[in-house]
């Protein structure tokens, strides 16, 4: 009678686990063995559970607007400079086009015909072992920053009147104002220039959902943003800005836009096969963005009492349907709750 | 020029502000040294900020106080602080293409964001930000036990989120060397330091950096002024700075790692200028910034083996 040894069993720490075999690993949590424990993800969330927002606002010196978000472990830093485009200098600009003339044409964004608003995003700044400096933009920086600018315009945030600078020419004429020659051109008032807003986000540190954190951040640094009250020199021929505090001006934002994105984790690796379990993750982490492929983003604004939906984008996959749909805008909403707290309060 | 790969502003070119104040020059705008010359400012540091790199670190200087003025103005016009973070990624393996290298090698960028000095910097690097990089890699070169790690590759990556000023914003545009950039590399080599502790790599000692200036301030009508040596300059304090010295210094061994000395020395007008002088209190200056590094090195030893 032979008596084998016992086989040594093999156990890994948790980590190990998570870096070996990456989908079984999150579907363990997510559908777990038995009754008792509740289903969670890997990083102890549930499934509709955010992370929890932070942000602070006016922390740099020399940018006119300034903010810090960190949701989880994504840290955000958006500054805003503001710089000066001359008219005569604005490529494209007509006095017929300007909204506020009789025959405008309709849509015309001048801000975003102008190039006024200019959003940046840098993600190579070591912020994770993915994005080390030395490289031109990736993929990811260019997509995010274009996305960024689109919703930007098209969500209308920035009022454009609060980037023109107006110039009233003085009334140098004498006396005899009864002809009707007298009221020339020359009294209008003009816009001498524009306000350009460069608007540069760095990400410090990145564990998922890069677009929610840097919308976000640019949503507060614009609320944050000072802008100092300018006027035409005609002596100088040049724009003079005041630095007291007391003259210059904040921004009028419209709303209070909130980005959302969820992904969807499928039970089985393969796409095909219908009728598949799934969750829905809201605000995923670098783990579980690497196991996803459908997801999406919803920008709700809820600054008027109901839920208005500004963009819906779905991309990679056919498991979110019209049902699905309505539930994300829900947490969308939810979450517009939770931010706007620290948004407007700071 | 336009980058293709960026969102672009305008084709017809921006120009920054010019604010009246500008014009008019009021120099009891200039903000004043109110420190002893032996004393530093008030440094914030802490270590753990990219949980996902190897090692990361944040320092922050204070930045320092506006004179009394009559009215407040806005931010923007007003002396900035020190904001760096550092990231330290490593050591990794090189790649297959790279030849073999019995020790580990060391690559450091120093980038300054857009919003982080008065006039709007690019995202493309200048020769300043490849200066501080060389200057940053002398200094953490003599201090990693490079052969414990063969064929591996540590980066170093400095964020400078706002720099030091080379010079009062009204002083008009007489072109000042850079000065800001002395301070900017002394925080740059104590961040650095931090992170790597952070990251567990193996070093002799604990590097920091110190820096000092030779200014010269005017002093009451007539009399000849002379250059006097501060501790840690914030350029826009001072009328005319001589000379400035910066050092990374060894406390453990008293060794000096790197030395950058830029300016006017040894002139017999200004005193006791020699360079063992400068460099001597440079040294005083890193020692006061090791204080701090230790400090906070000590928080996140405690933090990571209570865990």
């Amino acid at each position: 009678m032979t008596s084998t040894a016992p086989q040594p069993t093999l156990s890994f720490p948790r980590e190990t686990f998570a870096k070996l075999s990456p989908h079984p690993y999150l579907l363990a949590h997510l559908q777990p063995a038995s009754a008792a424990s509740t289903p969670t993800r890997a990083n102890g969330r549930s499934p509709s559970q955010f992370r929890a927002p932070h942000v602070n606002n006016g922390s740099l010196t020399h940018a006119e607007g300034s903010t810090v978000v960190r949701i989880g472990d994504t840290t955000v830093v958006c500054g805003i400079r503001s710089e000066i485009l001359l008219a005569s200098d604005a490529a494209g600009y007509r006095v017929d086009n300007s909204p506020t003339t009789p025959f405008s044409p309709p849509n015309y964004n001048e801000a975003k015909e102008l190039d006024l608003l200019v959003p940046n995003i840098e993600l190579a700044t070591g912020c994770s072992p993915a994005f080390l400096p030395g490289q031109p933009p990736s993929t990811l920086a260019q997509s995010l920053s274009t996305r960024i600018y689109s919703l930007l315009h098209s969500s209308s945030l920035v009022d454009g009147e609060d980037l023109r600078i107006w110039y009233q020419p003085p009334d140098l004429g004498g006396g005899g104002r009864m002809e009707e020659d007298e009221e020339d051109e020359a009294l209008k008032p003009e816009v001498k220039a524009f306000w350009t807003l460069y608007i540069d986000i760095l990400f410090i540190s990145l564990d998922g959902n890069p677009f929610d954190a840097a919308w976000a951040a640019v949503v507060s640094a614009l609320r944050d943003v000072r802008l100092p009250k300018a006027y035409w020199d005609a002596d100088r021929e040049m724009i003079l800005c005041e630095d007291e505090v007391a003259q210059s001006k904040k921004l009028k934002l419209r709303g209070l836009p909130i980005a959302v994105t969820v992904l969807v984790f499928r039970a089985k690796e393969q796409k095909q096969g219908g009728d598949m379990k799934h969750w829905i993750l809201v605000d995923p982490d670098t783990f579980e963005e690497g196991l996803c492929d459908e997801s999406v983003t919803v920008v709700v604004d809820r600054s008027r009492r109901s839920t208005e939906i500004l963009s819906i984008s779905k991309t990679g996959g056919t498991i979110v349907g019209k049902d699905q749909m309505r539930e994300i805008v829900d947490l969308a909403g939810m979450r517009w709750g939770q931010l706007s707290l620290p948004l407007l309060g700071g | 020029m336009t980058d293709r790969r960026r969102i672009n502003g305008p084709l017809g070119g921006t120009s920054a502000p010019v604010f009246s104040k500008y014009l008019a020059r009021d120099a009891n705008d200039r903000p004043v040294r109110t420190r002893q010359p032996n004393v530093l400012r008030k440094m914030f540091l802490k270590t753990g900020v990219t949980p996902s790199a190897s090692g990361s670190a944040y320092l922050e200087l204070e930045a320092s106080r506006p004179p009394k003025s009559s009215t407040p103005g806005l931010a923007s016009l007003s002396t900035s602080g020190l904001k760096l973070t550092c990231t330290v990624h490593g050591p990794r393996p090189l790649p297959k293409s790279a030849p073999f290298s019995p020790h580990i090698i060391l690559t450091t960028h120093v980038k300054y964001a857009p919003f982080a000095t008065r006039k709007r910097r690019g995202y493309l690097r200048d020769a300043s930000e490849r200066d501080l990089g060389v200057h940053l890699e002398t200094a953490l070169r003599g201090v990693i036990i490079g052969d414990r790690w063969p064929k591996s590759g540590v980066e170093v990556i400095v964020t400078i989120l706002e720099g030091e000023e080379d010079q009062w914003w009204g002083s008009g545009s007489n072109k000042a060397a850079d000065w800001g950039m002395m301070s900017v590399l002394s925080g740059c080599i104590t961040v650095a330091s931090a992170a790597i502790a952070d990251a567990g790599i193996d070093c002799v000692d604990v590097v920091s950096g110190g820096v000092v200036a030779l200014v010269r301030d005017p002093l009451t009508s007539g009399k000849q002024s002379s250059a006097a040596i501060v501790m840690d300059p914030v350029p826009s304090e001072h009328e005319e700075i001589v000379a400035a010295c910066i050092v990374a210094y060894l406390p453990g061994r008293d060794e000096i790692t790197d030395i950058w000395v830029k300016g006017e020395i040894g002139s017999q007008d200004y005193g006791d200028s020699s360079y063992e002088n400068l460099t001597d209190n440079a040294v005083q200056a890193a020692l006061g910034s090791h204080r701090v590094l230790v400090a906070a090195l000590k928080e996140t030893a405690d933090m990571k083996i209570g865990r």
